[in-house]
């Protein structure tokens, strides 16, 4: 049985504005992802987004990418990656 | 298999976001916490990682774990085993987690010819086709600069990847360390401190990738967390003195089996 965690630390909902950044904003995650470089824990993933599959023009090449925060559990709410976010695209809430 | 590894790679960094059963990974930590659709997804996770049946699917990465080796059997492995062709890629762990671009993952292979059509891991401005013993001299580079070389199935039982890995950008590692996964193992050997050679230096605190060094300031040596400890053999090519040796894990008392 695993153990609940004695602090109720409330679950950690770090946000994205995909109009911003990723394959519909002026910024491709590739040539920046300074959140991904400040983050302690690498709590963010790079990868190409899902469902764009067919449209890509070389499927060994794809060129719509976007990132995700996927371990919000490890994240220590340092707010670096809001600091180092040229768009103001990340929002933390909790 | 060639077909395989093709869509495994093809979109390997979606492995994460991708809905597998009606869940991503996402938040996983939290997901893996729910009272009994916790115990589920862990046992789910589980048979995918380990997964050697014939139906399996390549967008999941069935099969896909690896475990820890030191140095020599890293180069036991490439000097021996390999088949060839062998490659020195990108690691794709560290583009995906830091969009950094390194050149430490050695394939050989059926994977080679796959990665090869893949541009974004094949570095362009060197050689990326590399022979036996350039491979060997390189695992050794890699080790000595503090990353850990581990051997990985994919899918099992074909080994096809000496990666050199650091926490926590790896997969692996995450995986193991944060949520309890068995996606890495750890090696069949631990690491020993010979505590009367052992100097106090701390040189060896700073290549522990895994924490498993601490340095105390009342004995002036270090000590070893064996719990943490995968048998990497990293921190022994900082050590000047002689203290620091790789036993076989069944040899020591208490962490025998402990994988």
């Amino acid at each position: 049985m695993m153990s609940k965690s004695k602090s109720k630390k409330k679950r950690t909902k770090i946000k994205i504005d995909y109009s911003i950044c990723g394959e519909e904003g002026k910024i491709d995650p590739r040539d920046c992802s300074l959140c991904m470089r400040s983050c302690d824990p690498a709590v963010f993933v790079m990868h190409p987004t899902l469902g764009t599959e067919e449209k890509q023009e070389d499927p060994y090449d794809p060129q719509d990418w976007r990132i995700t925060p996927i371990w919000g559990s490890l994240c220590t709410r340092c707010f670096k990656c809001i600091e180092a976010c040229p768009e103001k695209a990340i929002t933390i809430s909790w | 298999m060639r077909e395989y590894l093709t869509e495994q790679w093809m979109n390997f960094e979606q492995i994460y976001i991708r809905k597998i059963a009606g869940f991503s990974s996402k938040d996983l930590g939290y997901k893996l916490k729910m009272p009994i659709i916790g115990r589920i997804l862990r046992w789910s996770a589980e048979s995918m990682i380990h997964n050697d049946s014939k139906n399996r699917n390549a967008k999941n990465a069935d099969g896909h774990f690896g475990q820890v080796i030191p140095l020599e059997d890293a180069q036991l492995i490439m000097s021996e085993l390999a088949a060839e062709p062998i490659i020195c890629n990108y690691c794709m762990c560290r583009w995906m987690q830091r969009k950094k671009k390194e050149a430490v993952c050695i394939n050989f292979g059926v994977l080679s010819e796959v990665i090869e059509k893949l541009p974004r891991f094949i570095p362009k401005d060197r050689t990326y086709k590399i022979d036996r013993e350039t491979a060997m001299e390189k695992l050794e580079e890699f080790n000595k600069k503090g990353y850990i070389s581990s051997v990985w199935f994919q899918p099992v039982p074909y080994i096809n990847a000496i990666c050199s890995c650091e926490s926590p950008e790896c997969g692996g590692f995450t995986l193991r360390n944060n949520f309890d996964l068995d996606v890495m193992y750890k090696a069949e050997y631990i690491i020993q401190l010979d505590q009367d050679n052992c100097q106090g230096c701390k040189q060896c605190v700073a290549t522990c990738q895994l924490s498993a060094i601490r340095f105390i300031p009342s004995m002036n040596r270090v000590i070893i967390d064996y719990d943490k400890c995968f048998g990497c053999g990293v921190c022994r090519h900082a050590c000047q003195h002689d203290a620091l040796k790789l036993i076989p894990r069944e040899d020591f008392p208490g962490f025998d089996g402990t994988y």
